[in-house]
Parts: structure tokens; C-alpha cells; sequence
């Protein structure tokens, strides 16, 4: 029984720190990839 | 104390095991977004390509144009937008700017890309546009989506004002990653002239299209996609353009613009930079974690087991250790005192 409440307790806690991580992190985060430009559109 | 040795070892375990899951089908499609604010410019080159002289109306050989490609991120009308619809989006104000040999304008076209932060599902507002021109665009530009796949997307080509499909050709090895080819070919198609004329020529889009002047235009588009970011790594056009007269006149058509455009060297290696850097932090949150948190998870479920099972091997053989002396204690006259009287159980 301790070790069910155990386990539950862990993943109870990492439930609640994913979704508080997705706050925190905000659109312009650390972990936002940036995008590039390569297109090449020429026009003279 | 083993026992709570385990205890914390299995509450470990379950924790980190659901945390790399979250990462993956929580944290990782939430986060992972496309900055509203960036800033980036990139340059791209078209050594010995032929170029219109206005002035003879003929195509000139072994020209070099260069062309100057700027995007930035407008916040102020993303946020804008966020509080209208709740859903974040990305709006790029985008600038084709081409010069000449000679270092003057040949073109500038204003675009207005407007998607989804994350999806980089086309959205239509705040001032979507090409050249002016009011659209609702189709398909993906400029970038891939996170995630790309190995198949085919519609991209939006902004000299036709219409998407057509980006086919993948294949998985290449360049500049060390790992990347997805696509190629697109518009064929010739008639699009309008820039509203913002070479400096030298004194005449307007709507004087050329007065005088029945057509501006036709073909490329093939060619893309390097690291597929993790969506952010091309490399990318070539193989771009012509003619002017067209009306067919009563008997003029053949004359090219404005035909060659090879490649990014300048010193950019793509600063795109292949930042893209390294970025592709690190994605795969954190896509891969790396998710399957290693787990993975860490069950080694420390391995850990509490071995804890548990030498805890209770240490308690059966102290109660094995007890039980003769026990017995034996019965034996006894009562004030025998043994050794191991006096000594207290193990703890569990």
C-alpha cells in the first residue's frame, strides 16, 4: 500500500510541474525554435 | 531504513517516468513555438544571371543580384490578435528588397505572413497581404512546420499569390544533419509587376499593364529541411522571368530575369548555426527527455527492488539468527543473561 502512494505521490508531482512548466515558459522561451528564411524569391 | 529507501526510490521512479511522458503529449506541442518578436535577415546572391535593361528592353548576361530577405516579427499585432482570438499566432512583415550590379533597386516587395505560433497553420488577419494585395494564404512559407514529415506540403509562392505542392524528393545528408529535400516548380505563369519599379525606370505597374506588357514568371524552388525545427538549411531557386507583349505587336518576349539564387555563404552558415542550436532544444523536449526520464524511471524501480529485496534478506536472517537463541532462552534459568539479549532488533 505505502509503495501505491508512493509511486502515485511521484507522478502526482510530475503532472503538476508539466503543467506548471508550460506557463512559465511563455511563447518566447528558451525552447521557442526560431525560424529561417531561405526562400529566394528574386524580383527585378 | 530500507524500506523507505525503496519508498523513495519507487516515488522517483513513477516521477520521472511521468514526467518524460508529459514532456512529450504536454509540455513539447505547448512550447515548442515560433518566437513573435524575431528578428532575422538573409541574403541571397544570383551570380552571372541575365537582367532586363529597361532602357533597350533587353536581357543583359552576367549580371550579379543580390537580394536582401528581412522578417520581422510584429508582437504588438500578434498580442493583438492573441486578444482577439485567444490563439497565439506569429505576424512577419517581410521585405524582398533586390539590387543590381550597380547597387540600386531592381524591386521591393512588402509581404504580411500571418500562423499559427505552433501548428503554422496559415492565419488570416492583420493585414495578410503581398505587395499590398489583400490574400488568404494556403500551405506553409518561409518555414516548415515543427515535426516536418516526409511527404508533401502546400506552399504558398508569393509572385503567383497562390500555393501549390512542395513534393518531398528525399532524406540527405548536409552539413552534418540529417535533412528532408523538397522541391516545387511553379511553371509559367502570369503574375503582376511590382508595385516598387527599378530606381531608373520612370514608368508605373499601371502604365506597363496600359500598354498590354505581361510579366510571366517560372522557378523551381528547392528546400533543405531540417525536419525537427521545419527551418530550411539551405535553399536555391532556379528563377526566370520575361515581359510578354501583346501578341498583335510581334515582339518576342524578353527576359527580366533568369539565374541561380543561392544564399550567400556567411548566411547559411550562420542559418546552419542557429538552427544546430535550436534542433538541441527541441529534441530535448521531443525525444531526448521523454525517453530518457523514463528509461532513468526504470533503473530507479530496479534500484528500490534490489533495496527491498536486500532489506528483507538482512531481516530474515537476523529473525533466523533469533529464533535458536530464543529457544534456547526457554532452557535457561531465569538471570541467564546471553550475549545476544542485550542486543536490539534490526531495524526494517
Amino acid at each position: 500500500m505505502r509503495v501505491l502512494i508512493a509511486a502515485v505521490a511521484g507522478a502526482v508531482l510530475a503532472v503538476v510541474l508539466a503543467l506548471v512548466a508550460v506557463p512559465l515558459a511563455g511563447q518566447n522561451g528558451p525552447t521557442s525554435a526560431k525560424p529561417l528564411l531561405t526562400s529566394a524569391p528574386a524580383r527585378p | 531504513m530500507r524500506h523507505r529507501l525503496s519508498l523513495v526510490l519507487v516515488a522517483l521512479a513513477a516521477f520521472f517516468a511521468v514526467f518524460g511522458v508529459m514532456l512529450r503529449v504536454w509540455v513539447y506541442p505547448r512550447v515548442v513555438a515560433v518566437p513573435d518578436n524575431q528578428y532575422q535577415a538573409v541574403v541571397l546572391e544570383a551570380k552571372d544571371a541575365t537582367l532586363i535593361d529597361y532602357s533597350r528592353m533587353a536581357g543583359v548576361p552576367h549580371q550579379h543580384v543580390t537580394i536582401v530577405q528581412t522578417l520581422k516579427g510584429d508582437a504588438a499585432a500578434a498580442e493583438a490578435e492573441k486578444r482577439r482570438s485567444g490563439r497565439d499566432v506569429v505576424v512577419w512583415d517581410g521585405l524582398s528588397y533586390v539590387l543590381g550590379n550597380d547597387g540600386k533597386r531592381l524591386s521591393a516587395i512588402p509581404e504580411v505572413y500571418v500562423f499559427d505560433a505552433r501548428s503554422q497553420e496559415p492565419v488570416h488577419c492583420c493585414g495578410e497581404s503581398v505587395d499590398g494585395e489583400a490574400l488568404s494564404r494556403i500551405g506553409v512559407e518561409y518555414k516548415f512546420p515543427f515535426d516536418t514529415q516526409p511527404r508533401d506540403y502546400q506552399y504558398f509562392d508569393p509572385q503567383t499569390r497562390a500555393s501549390a505542392p512542395i513534393h518531398y524528393k528525399g532524406t540527405q545528408q548536409l552539413d552534418g544533419l540529417t535533412v528532408y529535400y523538397f522541391e516545387q516548380t511553379i511553371p509559367w505563369t502570369r503574375v503582376p509587376f511590382p508595385k516598387a519599379m527599378p530606381d531608373n525606370v520612370a514608368i508605373t505597374p499601371v502604365q506597363i499593364d496600359a500598354l498590354g506588357y505581361q510579366r510571366w514568371y517560372t522557378t523551381v524552388r528547392k528546400f533543405w529541411v531540417d525536419p525537427v525545427t521545419g527551418a530550411p538549411i539551405n535553399g536555391e531557386e532556379a528563377h526566370n522571368e520575361q515581359l510578354r507583349f501583346p501578341a498583335a505587336s510581334g515582339m518576342a518576349p524578353v527576359t527580366i530575369f533568369s539565374g541561380e539564387v543561392k544564399i550567400r555563404p556567411d548566411y547559411r552558415a550562420s542559418a546552419l548555426a542557429l538552427v544546430k542550436s535550436q534542433r538541441t532544444l527541441v529534441l530535448m523536449l521531443s525525444t531526448y527527455l521523454p525517453w530518457g526520464l523514463p528509461l532513468f524511471g526504470v533503473g530507479l524501480l530496479g534500484l528500490a527492488f534490489v533495496a527491498e529485496g536486500r532489506g528483507r534478506r538482512r531481516a530474515e536472517v537476523l529473525t533466523a539468527e533469533s529464533v535458536p537463541l530464543a529457544d534456547a532462552d526457554e532452557d535457561r534459568r531465569a538471570g541467564d543473561v546471553t550475549a545476544a539479549q542485550g542486543t536490539p532488533a534490526a531495524p526494517l
